[in-house]
């Protein structure tokens, strides 16, 4: 399985790509929502995309908003990756097309419990 | 929209809190320490290199609050920070970065102003993150900082109806210790050495170096330890030797396979060895970033406005030449803003515009790069700079007078010239430019000062672009090779038959060598390292000289061969030979022997030792030149030994020769009845240290000059010509006997001092000044 | 407990060094001269592309300068200063001494050779010098200016 992580901090691109890795899946990586487009395009769809949602040149909003227009990206499920100051956003996330979300600081329980949810976590 | 949440979903935090504990566990069980390590070192360098941008990008928001860019990017910045530590477990960074993101977000949203005390309580909170930071490089821990006071402030500055007066009420806004998944595992498995961070209030720069390359982990770059780059580093200066030893065999060799193969060796080789250099290069703007924040804290510290302007920014050096011109530079900036900007109401005053300028400039010139320190400050007083060097005896009272602006001013480089007592706080910390000077001079660098009184100053540092690995030219003396950095390097002379038996003239015992027209001291390289005794020179045999130039003085190296010009890879000496002045360090040459690499400007000064003084700079000739260049009448005589002398006509009453025998004494001063006077005889070679001439003349040559009433004889060995010509005066060989020396009809001339040989003919016995002329 | 020391002779007389120090030996190598260095200062050398400073023992000791010929062997120590190559005339065996057969240098003994050597152990047929490293390796360099011995000849 495939995931994408967009997110403009290299400390959380790290920490998500171990945790997901360890949960068998191979990531591909973006700074922001321009460049998780460009990703995208070049490595074709995704299985997950975890999204920050505060990021220059474009944000998670924004990149939810973008990848939803192409039916390519349907069956990708987007989890929004923000803090508890950002819980208004979520719902707007959701709207534009989100899946879920997961609040930092988060435990990899957190994450796990939310990839059963997606059913994203069939060799856990 | 509103993101500032206030109103955070408790339920949410209740579920989180009650996984986290089962789940902290397991991560810490299933992710190995060094990957750990990783994130942890990655998470240091990005939010150090975050609070940098936060501190430039803060300064700038000053300037132009209503930017939206700019707050969005600072907000962003202390979001990402609050959010990579709350994933970290990083409590002391959320509770820090939360104040001061509710701060900033309310801002954002229009409902509060960026005002002065805003800007510096979040500039403080910066710095405080960078010192928790610190002590998470340093310990591993968060450490036990107290940070309530900040909290405390950014808190109450939250509050609309806030004086600055009132004691702010303590915070009750803060999130709940965050137990988040990694606290545990997170923390290296020993014990957290015990805290040594310095308190809160204290804004310290935890100066952490930061590995950033300007490498990202993603897209075309990537981010390389610096230790892996100088072990790669190091790694091509051998095989630039072993390169350089294969060139030397195979040029011996007339296998065509084997010369083509060794040929293509070398030029990947070259190629390897720029492309790693090039790995190295950052550019200097890397450390003019934390200059923004510097000057305001400068500024605002003394009361004064400045303006940053910085021009080449991306011109590139090495990074340990970067490294090594850090604290100079942030001193050089700390001294324009303390001593050279004026306060806004002296430049006002003075038609200037009350906010100072301080431009900084880096540009590439000659393979060196060039950087260029300039404010429109006041200038240095010379005058206090006189003063000083005067209470702090570097000059004599009578030199001061006699120093040109420039040599004035050299003085502020001179050790013990800026002393604690002296020192403001902000220029402070008890380093002087003489520190600076011998920072720059060690990286191979030069600096230069140039003012204006009442329009500013400017500093120009020049410094080469790497050190590791050198063009240098390799000469031989006394039977051993020496390489000679190719940056000092100015020109080759060399001179055959008949040019070099009377190349080297002397004065004062001083070897000298015209250089068309310019007198150039001379220094033999093998005497000067105290090789065996120079065998006289057979006639006709060549002289090679090297033409050296240091930050101050121009020289001619005289050695036996030159060999070479050839990359080498420099290398230290050990601890043993760390003292040897002449010796920047040692490299392995083609055939695997060690030569050792001269220090130009160790040896300069060496040479001055035993030699002659040579402390005047060129430019001073140069800048002397134009003043002395008057169309002159000089009486020109030979004083025997090749010696030659001029005297201003003007001065001359009469010529006059004596015979020997009418010579008498009068005490110990010879003296000869003229014109029904007694006058005094003075021995011109004698006062000058020359040896006495064996053998006195039957007939005395003598120019007679009169001062006041009473008239002198000059005795000379012969008088030669009169001329009259623009003679450029060196003012380096100036004495009290002579105003220097200069190139009259191409022999190197003693401009005589008359006044000078007359006070010193009446006031000493002529054996003692014999003593004394010898320091002439 | 006895202790290893690696042996080697100067002038005929017997030195030893502790072996834990000794990083190679190696043969007799041309040393770049480096002129205005102390008189003890042989030269450099070069050790696989890292640059050594070879000290001729004798003459730090005091001894009697060697035959013109003479090839000397380097001894190649780890010193605080990092490597430093001691030039000595012959190589000996490794040999364990006995702390108890250990005397300090009689009174009679002085200069270079008090403070480079710590004491004497008493072999069977022979005496052993045990240099001291440390300080065989405190060098006074000559400050410039000043001629050293061979400056001055």
């Amino acid at each position: 399985m495939k995931a994408l992580v967009v997110d403009d901090s290299n400390t959380m691109r790290a920490v998500l790509r171990r945790i997901l890795q360890m949960r068998g899946f191979e990531t591909v990586e973006a700074k922001h929502g321009v460049e998780a487009l460009h990703v995208l395009a070049q490595t074709g769809t995704a299985d997950l995309a975890l999204v920050d949602w505060n990021m220059p040149e474009m944000n998670g909003l924004q990149f939810v908003t973008e990848v939803r227009k192409n039916p390519t990206h349907a069956q990708m499920r987007i989890m929004m990756v923000t803090t508890e100051t950002g819980l208004h956003e979520v719902q707007s996330a959701i709207d534009a097309g989100a899946t879920d979300y997961l609040m930092k600081p988060f435990t990899t329980g957190q994450v796990d419990d939310k990839l059963a949810l997606l059913g994203l976590d069939s060799h856990a | 929209m509103n993101e500032c949440g206030e109103s955070a979903d408790s339920r949410i935090r209740t579920k989180q809190g009650a996984l986290q504990s089962r789940l902290d566990r397991r991560f810490s069980a299933e992710t190995a320490m060094e990957e750990l390590d990783e994130i942890f070192s990655e998470f240091l360098i990005e939010a150090n290199e975050v609070l940098d941008q936060f501190d430039r990008d803060m300064v700038e928001l000053e300037k132009d609050p209503s930017s939206r860019t700019l707050l969005d990017g600072i907000f962003r910045g202390i979001h990402t920070i609050k959010g990579t530590s709350g994933v970290l477990g990083l409590d002391k960074l959320v509770s820090i970065s939360h104040v001061g993101e509710t701060l900033l977000c309310r801002m954002r949203d229009g409902e509060m102003r960026l005002t002065p005390e805003s800007t510096t309580a979040l500039l403080a909170m910066s710095d405080s993150l960078r010192q928790v930071l610190g002590a998470i490089a340093a310990s591993g821990s968060e450490g036990d900082g107290d940070f309530s006071a900040l909290i405390r402030l950014l808190t109450s500055l939250l509050d609309p109806q806030h004086t600055s007066s009132e004691p702010a009420a303590p915070s009750t806004d803060l999130p709940a210790a965050n137990q988040s998944m990694a606290a545990a595992a997170l923390t290296p498995a020993q014990d957290p050495p015990p805290e040594t961070a310095p308190p809160a209030s204290v804004k310290t720069e935890t100066a952490r170096e930061q590995k950033d390359l300007g490498g990202d982990a993603l897209g075309n770059t990537i981010r390389v330890d610096v230790t892996l780059l100088d072990k790669l580093m190091n790694l091509v200066g051998e095989l630039v030797l072993a390169r350089n030893q294969i060139m030397q065999l195979t040029s011996v060799q007339t296998e065509p396979a084997l010369t083509g193969a060794a040929q293509r060796l070398s030029h990947i080789t070259s190629e390897l060895q720029s492309s790693v250099m090039k790995t190295r290069m950052q550019p200097i703007g890397t450390i003019w970033h934390k200059l923004p924040r510097l000057l305001r804290d400068l500024a605002r510290g003394c009361g004064k406005e400045v303006e940053l302007i910085t021009e080449g920014a991306e011109t590139e050096l090495d990074r340990t030449i970067l490294e090594a011109i850090k604290d100079p530079l942030t001193h050089v900036i700390r001294n324009a803003v303390d001593h050279g900007i004026e306060t806004p109401e002296q430049r006002s005053r003075n038609g200037k515009n009350p906010a100072g300028q301080l431009t900084l400039r880096a540009y590439h010139e000659g393979g060196k790069v060039n950087i260029e320190i300039r404010d429109d400050g006041a200038g240095v007083n010379l005058d206090a700079v006189k003063r000083k060097a005067l209470e702090r005896r570097l000059i004599e009272p009578g030199e001061a007078d006699r120093m040109s602006e420039r040599e004035l001013l050299s003085l502020i480089f001179q050790p013990g010239f800026s002393t604690a007592q002296q020192v403001t706080n902000i220029s402070g910390r008890g380093v002087g430019m003489d520190v600076v000077k011998t920072n720059i001079t060690k990286i191979g660098g030069t600096i230069d000062l140039q003012s204006t009184p009442g329009q500013g100053t400017t500093l120009t540092i020049k410094i080469p672009l790497t050190l590791a690995i050198i063009p240098a030219l390799i000469v031989t003396s006394a039977s051993n090779r020496f390489a000679i950095p190719q940056v000092s390097l100015v020109e080759l002379v060399r001179l055959e038959g008949e040019a070099a038996a009377h190349a080297i003239e002397y004065i004062h015992n001083t070897p000298v060598y015209r250089l068309r027209g310019t007198l150039l001291p001379i220094v033999y390289l093998d005497q000067e390292l105290g090789a065996a005794a120079r065998q006289t020179k057979e006639d006709g045999q060549a002289i090679t000289i090297v033409v050296l130039q240091t930050e101050s003085n121009v020289f001619g190296l005289v050695v036996d061969e030159v060999n070479d010009s050839e990359e080498i890879v420099v290398k230290p000496l050990g601890n043993l030979l760390r003292g040897l002045s002449c010796y920047a360090g040692a490299t392995i040459m083609g055939d695997g022997r060690v030569a050792l690499i001269l220090d130009v400007m160790g040896l300069a000064q060496k040479a001055r030792v035993v030699g002659e003084q040579r402390t005047r700079t060129t430019e001073t000739v140069v800048e002397k030149t134009q003043m002395d260049m008057e169309l002159e009448s000089w009486l020109l005589a030979d004083l025997g030994g090749a010696r030659r002398v001029a005297i201003p006509l003007d001065r001359v009453h009469r010529l006059e020769e004596f015979p020997a025998s009418a010579m008498e004494w009068s005490g110990n001063q010879s003296v000869i009845q003229y014109r029904g006077e007694i006058m005094p005889m003075i021995s011109v070679a004698q006062l000058l240290g020359m040896a006495r001439i064996s053998e006195p003349a039957a007939t005395m040559q003598a120019t007679v000059v009169s001062r006041g009433d009473r008239r002198y004889a000059l005795l000379v060995d012969r008088i030669v010509d009169i001329v009259e010509q623009q003679i450029v005066v060196d003012p380096s060989r100036k004495t009290a006997l002579c105003a220097g020396s200069a190139v009259i009809e191409e022999h190197v001339t003693d401009v005589l001092d008359v006044e000078g040989i007359i006070d010193a003919s009446l006031f000493h016995t002529a054996e003692l000044l014999t003593a004394q002329a010898g320091s002439c | 407990m006895a202790h290893q020391m690696c042996t080697f002779v100067l002038d005929r007389l017997l030195f030893a060094v502790e072996v834990e120090r000794v990083q190679e030996v190696i043969r007799y190598q041309d040393a770049t001269p480096v002129l205005t260095a102390p008189d003890s200062i042989a030269g450099l050398i070069n050790l696989r592309g890292q640059i050594v400073t070879a000290i001729d023992l004798r003459r730090r000791i005091g001894l009697r300068e060697r035959e013109q010929d003479a090839r000397p062997m380097n001894i190649v120590v780890r010193a605080a200063e990092g490597a430093v190559s001691l030039l000595v005339d012959e190589i000996g065996e490794v040999v364990e001494v006995d702390p108890e057969s250990f005397e300090p240098l009689p009174e009679t003994i002085t200069g270079s050779m008090r403070t480079t050597t710590s004491g004497v152990y008493k072999l069977e047929h022979a005496l052993l010098h045990a240099l001291d490293l440390a300080a065989t390796l405190q060098i006074s360099a000559a400050p410039d200016g000043h001629l050293s011995k061979r400056e001055a000849d």
